[in-house]
Order: C-alpha cells, then sequence, then structure tokens
C-alpha cells in the first residue's frame, strides 16, 4: 500500500519551478481548453502535439521519466484494448488475419485507423491531466475552484477527503504490516478476514477522528458554515500575458484539430 | 467464444502485473468518450452530485459536524478502494482493488455516496491519473450512480428480509460491484452504436470480460469483505453504526 504515496503526483507539485509558479487559474483555463481541442480532434497531430510539449514541460522542471511513465502505462494499456476492440470490430477492409488456438482473427483496417486515434487522444489526454497534476497542489487547485464559483460543500470535502487520504493510508499501512508480519495473510480465508478487521478499523478510527476534528474545529468557531479561507490574489502582467497568448493560440488549435488527416 | 475476449484477455492480464500489480478496471480513461457522450454522462451525473452537495449543506447547518465525518469517512472509503485484494483465480498472482461505493452507500446513504465517489475520481483522475477529467461524467454514472445505488438498495432489501448483518453487507459490497462494472460494459458498449455494431454484442464481450477476469471474483470477495467490516464494527462499536443509521436502536439484537 506505500506505493501509493509515490504515485500521487502532487509530491512533485510542492517543488519550487516556473511551472508551479504559474497563477492556477491560468493553468486550469489552459488544461480545458486544451483538453476539448483534445476531445473533437480529427486527426492524430494535436494529440500527439500535446504529449510531445507536455513531455518537454514536465522534462524541463526535471520530474523523473518513470513518474511520468508510472503515471501513463495504465491509460496506455486501456488504449491498447480499445485498439484491439476496435481492430476487431469495426470496418471491413483486412488489414492482418491469423489463427490462434483454431480461431481466426481478423484485424480490419479501418477499426485500428479510428483505435489509433483514439489511443492518440489517451496519450493527449492524459498528458495534459499530468502536467496540471505535477504542477499544481490541491489547495491552489481549491483556490481555484473557489474562484470559479464551484459550491462551497464540495470544494471543502474535497480538501477534507484529500488532507486524511495519506493520514488513514499510514496508519492502515502499519496496521497491513503488522497483520502480515503475525500471519494474517497467511491463507486466502485469513487475508479476507484480516482485509475485514482492516476496514472495521478504518471505519472506527474515522469515525473517531471526525469527532476530534470537530471538537477541535468547534472551539474555533466552527458552526457549519464555510471553512474555506484562501483567497487568490488578483491577476498581474503575467497572467493577462498568459491568457491572451491562450486566446490567441486557441483558434490556431481549432482548426489544425478540424483538418482531416492522419 | 468471441475473438474480440481471445485478444482483450492477454491485455487485462498485461494490466494485472504492469502497476504494482493493482488493477483498476473499472475507470474508463481520459480521451476515450467522444464529445457527444461525454456531454451526456456529465448531464446524467450532475444531478446526483447536485443533490448529494444539497444532502450535505442541509444536514451540515443542522449538525455541524456532518462534513468532517463525510470527509473522514469519505477519504475513509478511498482508502478502502485501494486494499489490494489477491485474486483467487489466478492463485493470488495478481491483486485487484474493490469499488468501496457499495460500502460507502451503506455508511452515507446512496446521493451523498455519489458526491463521495464523484470527489473521489476527480482526486484519482487528477493525482494517480486513473480515470480522466473529461471522462469524469461517465465514471461518475457506473462507479458512484450505479455502485452507490444498487448497493444501497442491495442492503436495504436485505434488512427488510432480516438477512443477517453480514449477508446485508455482502449483498451491498458484491451487487454495487457488479452494476459498476456493467456501468463501465455500457458506456463502452454504447460507442459501437454510432458504427452500426450491435449494442448488446459489444456490452455483453466487455462485461463477459471483465467478469472472467479477476473482476468477476473481486465482486464476490468485495461482498465478504465489506461483510466482515460491518460486522466488525457491529461487535466493536455498535454505536458508530447507531449513530450512522444503519441500525435501529429499539430492534432486537442483529444477527451476525
Amino acid at each position: 500500500m506505500e506505493f501509493l504515496h509515490h504515485t500521487f503526483s502532487d509530491v512533485y507539485a510542492r517543488q519550487n519551478n516556473w511551472l508551479t509558479r504559474v497563477d492556477v487559474r491560468v493553468k486550469l483555463f489552459y488544461a480545458i481548453s486544451l483538453l476539448s481541442i483534445n476531445l473533437w480532434a480529427k486527426n492524430m497531430f494535436i494529440p500527439l502535439l500535446f504529449l510531445s510539449a507536455s513531455f518537454i514541460l514536465l522534462f524541463s522542471i526535471k520530474i523523473p521519466p518513470m513518474a511520468i511513465l508510472r503515471s501513463m502505462l495504465l491509460p496506455v494499456l486501456f488504449a491498447m484494448l480499445i485498439l484491439l476492440v476496435k481492430g476487431l470490430h469495426e470496418g471491413e477492409k483486412v488489414w492482418l488475419s491469423f489463427p490462434i488456438l483454431g480461431y481466426k482473427v481478423v484485424l480490419k483496417e479501418e477499426g485500428l485507423h479510428s483505435g489509433l486515434h483514439i489511443g492518440s487522444k489517451v496519450l493527449g489526454g492524459i498528458s495534459l491531466v499530468i502536467t496540471f497534476s505535477f504542477t499544481t497542489t490541491i489547495s491552489r487547485l481549491c483556490a481555484a475552484l473557489k474562484w470559479f464559483h464551484v459550491p462551497n460543500t464540495i470544494i471543502e470535502l474535497l480538501a477534507f477527503m484529500y488532507r486524511y487520504i495519506f493520514l488513514l493510508l499510514d496508519e492502515v499501512s502499519t496496521m497491513w504490516t503488522a497483520q502480515k508480519s503475525r500471519l494474517g495473510h497467511a491463507s486466502w480465508k485469513k487475508t479476507i478476514q484480516s482485509l475485514g478487521t482492516l476496514g472495521g478499523l478504518l471505519v472506527m478510527r474515522a469515525f473517531d477522528r471526525a469527532e476530534r476534528t470537530y471538537e477541535a474545529m468547534h472551539v474555533r468557531g466552527y458552526e457549519g458554515g464555510g471553512i474555506l479561507t484562501v483567497n487568490l490574489s488578483p491577476w498581474r502582467k503575467g497572467e493577462y500575458a498568459s491568457f491572451i497568448g491562450m486566446v490567441l493560440i486557441l483558434p490556431m488549435l481549432v482548426y489544425t484539430g478540424n483538418i482531416h488527416a492522419w | 467464444m468471441p475473438k474480440a475476449i481471445l485478444l482483450v484477455i492477454p491485455v487485462f492480464f498485461m494490466s494485472f502485473f504492469a502497476v504494482e500489480n493493482v488493477a483498476y478496471a473499472m475507470h474508463i480513461t481520459e480521451g476515450i468518450l467522444p464529445p457527444t457522450w461525454v456531454f451526456i454522462w456529465f448531464a446524467v451525473s450532475l444531478p446526483f452530485v447536485g443533490i448529494g452537495t444539497y444532502h450535505v449543506k442541509q444536514k451540515k447547518r443542522k449538525i455541524p459536524g456532518y462534513l468532517p465525518l463525510v470527509g473522514m469517512l469519505g477519504a475513509a472509503v478511498f482508502v478502502f478502494s485501494c486494499f489490494p485484494i489477491p485474486v483467487i483465480a489466478l492463485n493470488g498472482m495478481a491483486t485487484s482493488h474493490p469499488c468501496g461505493t457499495g460500502m460507502s452507500a451503506v455508511l452515507l446513504g446512496p446521493f451523498v455516496s455519489v458526491l463521495v465517489a464523484a470527489i473521489a475520481l476527480l482526486i484519482q483522475a487528477l493525482f494517480l491519473a486513473h480515470g480522466g477529467l473529461t471522462t469524469l461524467g461517465g465514471n461518475i454514472f457506473s462507479m458512484g450512480i450505479l455502485g452507490s445505488f444498487s448497493g444501497y438498495f442491495a442492503f436495504k432489501v436485505a434488512q427488510r428480509c432480516r438477512l443477517p448483518l453480514f449477508w446485508s453487507g455482502f449483498l451491498a459490497g458484491m451487487v454495487s460491484d457488479l452494476f459498476t462494472y456493467l456501468g463501465t460494459s455500457i458506456e463502452l458498449g454504447l460507442l459501437v452504436i454510432e458504427k452500426g455494431g450491435s449494442f448488446f454484442k459489444a456490452t455483453a464481450e466487455i462485461f463477459g470480460v471483465f467478469m472472467m477476469t479477476s473482476q468477476g471474483i473481486l465482486c464476490v470477495v468485495e461482498g465478504i469483505v465489506v461483510g466482515f467490516v460491518l460486522v466488525f464494527v457491529y461487535k466493536r462499536r455498535p454505536n458508530i453504526l447507531l449513530n450512522l443509521g444503519i441500525i435501529k436502536n429499539d430492534t432486537k439484537p442483529l444477527q451476525q
């Protein structure tokens, strides 16, 4: 379970570099606009452009290649699955056919074409998301969501959950190791029973911690109202320049994305 | 055996052995859904998230400690969903992870569970690259809405039938998992309609692949684990279940 700590990408977002210093609202504008263009792209050029640009940006702030690859592995596998399903189901023109265990497998050209297009979108989209998450902390994200008028209840819950996930993960990891070292995972049946105990303890600890947290909040004056206090500063010249830059680039990207080509 | 299954199985097996032996198969990845379906799934999911938000907002005004409770139980369910469960079909060689929505629906109610699932999916999409932002609506539909409501109703029906607490929890966990995978299969199956493919055939094939690999067994295992969790909490701290409204004070002692 410890691996999750290293997999959470905001470990890198706490570093001080030129991308983490960019205003979170600008990054959010970029991420959402570029994801939309990626979604509508009719060719593979735009998603692959986003993929390469994201890699360049992430390498420029010295994100380890293994961290990037680890984040992209699962989406790539999902893209491969879609490529296979599309290749087998869509189109008529046979690209490749071969027998496996007595079954004739036929991959069709149109399906593979469409699968590759979706695969490129997966890579382009996920690279944009990880570029955002590798450079933005949850507190900055919450502040930006508040600025975008997302309901306070959602942001408060997001902040709460994120804050306590790591704490509970640490507690569960310790209990998990204790169970393992005391033959709690000696057989499959015992493992499942141990997991049940672990889950039960998790619920009990969460409940107790919620009571303690509320008491701590109550003595500080909390009575069920809003708890978000972080506000973002007004935009400066740099933010306006980035925003105008994006507005100028967008039509070009939309036009390029609409060209029917590979 | 359909051809798709023949080639899809190896990909799933590959996914088990990659990423630290953990399979996260129920999230639809960024970029998979076309724009029309992105909007449709967001339109379907947003009202449920809205109602969940309204529930929490109203309740935290009456009970100020409700927000920390939902946040903490949400975090607990997130951590629960990271439990690596050994998949017996593969002789324990691979692990999979539970959805957790069945348990959160039992603990928090279906609408709040949808909200918690939506936030958990956002965190996973952003910081773990599981799922995606454009596919968030679709993932909320399968995991949040279908998972929570099916689990909650299964639990309520089991309680109505006076089944022991373990079996009520088992049904909640198992049914919510089954519906989550069914939801994902439906979403992926719908993609073939535009190209003239058969929706039912594609959905059945994808659901079949999910069930034939580790996820079919995972549904049963998650049910057992949720059952154990509820019984464990009931034995040690029944007041927690009482406060959350899972058991009633005036009932005779529950069968475990």
